[in-house]
């Protein structure tokens, strides 16, 4: 399993020169599964970029994973190029709602007057369904949802092939409804991360900023290395980074966290667009 | 490792009843009792700290609830063991013994926690102590 960020900022795209290096694009990561499956997690604007790229080949299926349904993690869906290209098969999977079908919920963003053209319009197979209560298989990985701590229904994703684990938990805040010392059953979204060799975790504040955006959703990096120490993850990268935040600041927040791993974890890394991560490497 | 743990929608339930001055009781969709807050610690007789949680069976045998004539409950003629099985809100008073040894006069609104329309994950009951008959 190989996975490649195509962006990892969080709640609005972010270009520029101050964030140049980590990259200005909204949640989107690309799993090459071991037999050549497509996974890919999330539709930010960084999927734009993963589009150009799977439509330079021949049409096939790839399998998209939402969290959930807050613009920036959906934002890139209309400029997906496999979408409007016959011949592709395109499954996504989203959170479950009471009142409406994943179609219908896309479809009130792929749709005028929020977008010109409509979701019926698209050229390739889409299938859209509520992720699966169970585990279930997507290529030769396993893929588990589980709701989790954010504003609306919210999903979190661990994918697991040949014994490597990835979490996938881009908007959560686990800290609001558990507190640090609660048992670890008791902390929202622990069962996905539970000993990820890697996890893709919320870390858009700096403390002080966490003070005033309480229930807002995301996490603090102490809250994000704190949940990662909780659940046993060997290795935490910081994932959906302040619109605000700029390269430098961005640096200053990954050394207050590198300051709080334990012995047995692996420093943590920062997302950025263009970060390929290879499990098969890992020893 | 083990994974298993209880859904979000309990883990909500439990954080909104820590912060509730009114007792508050969670039980699971098995009927066991997986928190009570310290509002309801007073009433019970005992903390969560000192008890954890308890199956079930035991906390039926714990708290010996009764009807108000004095009829022997079963954990599943609760207000929280009805509310479960029927998935229907419930609001109904009895008899229990507190672990401090001391009889009391409960009221209890109960009512299913729905993950999904079709999945139930537990039970929050809210309870008042009936002040004692003049």
């Amino acid at each position: 399993m190989i996975a490649r960020i195509w962006g990892a900022r969080g709640s609005l795209s972010a270009p520029g020169p101050e964030t140049v290096s980590y990259g200005g694009n909204t949640s989107c990561v690309e799993l090459e599964l071991a037999d050549g499956t497509t996974l890919i997690l999330d539709a930010g604007s960084g999927i734009r970029e993963l589009g150009q790229k799977l439509a330079e080949r021949d049409p096939g299926t790839a399998y998209i994973c939402l969290t959930h349904l807050h613009l920036d993690h959906v934002e890139g869906l209309g400029f997906f190029a496999p979408l409007w290209r016959a011949g592709w098969k395109l499954q996504f999977w989203g959170p479950p709602s009471t009142t409406a079908t994943l179609r219908e919920r896309i479809s009130r963003y792929l749709s005028p007057p929020l977008f010109p053209i409509g979701l019926s319009e698209a050229t390739a197979e889409a299938v859209l369904d509520d992720v699966p209560r169970e585990p279930w298989r997507v290529g030769s990985a396993v893929v588990e949802a589980q709701t989790v701590e954010h504003r609306g229904p919210t999903l979190g994703y661990r994918i697991e092939e040949d014994g490597r684990v990835l979490a996938y938990l881009p908007d959560h805040e686990p800290y609001l409804t558990s507190a640090l010392d609660d048992p670890r059953e008791w902390i929202s979204g622990w069962a996905l991360a539970a000993g990820a060799d890697l996890l893709l975790h919320d870390s858009q504040y700096t403390d002080d900023e966490y003070v005033g955006r309480l229930g807002w959703g995301h996490s603090s990096g102490a809250h994000a290395a704190a949940f990662a120490r909780a659940a046993g993850v060997r290795r935490l990268a910081l994932f959906h980074h302040d619109p605000m935040r700029s390269d430098r600041a961005l640096e200053e927040l990954y050394d207050q966290v590198a300051e709080l791993v334990q012995e047995d974890q692996e420093q943590p890394l920062i997302a950025r667009e263009g970060l390929q991560i290879d499990f098969g490497s890992i020893a | 490792m083990e994974r298993k743990q209880p859904d979000l929608v309990l883990i909500v339930a439990r954080s909104f009843a820590t912060k509730l001055a009114t007792p508050t009781l969670i039980i699971d969709a098995r009927g066991d009792l997986v928190y009570f807050n310290d509002a309801a610690g007073e009433v019970l007789g005992r903390s969560y700290v000192d008890i954890g949680a308890l199956q079930a069976s035991h906390w039926q045998a714990l708290f010996q609830p009764r009807t108000l004539a004095e009829e022997p409950l079963t954990a599943e003629q609760t207000p929280g063991g009805v509310a479960l099985l029927e998935r229907r809100p419930v609001r109904d008073s009895f008899v229990m013994r507190g672990l401090d040894g001391r009889e009391r006069e409960i009221t209890v609104t109960a009512f299913p926690l729905f993950s999904r329309p079709d999945e139930v994950v537990g039970v929050m009951s809210i309870f008042w102590e009936l002040p004692p008959a003049p």
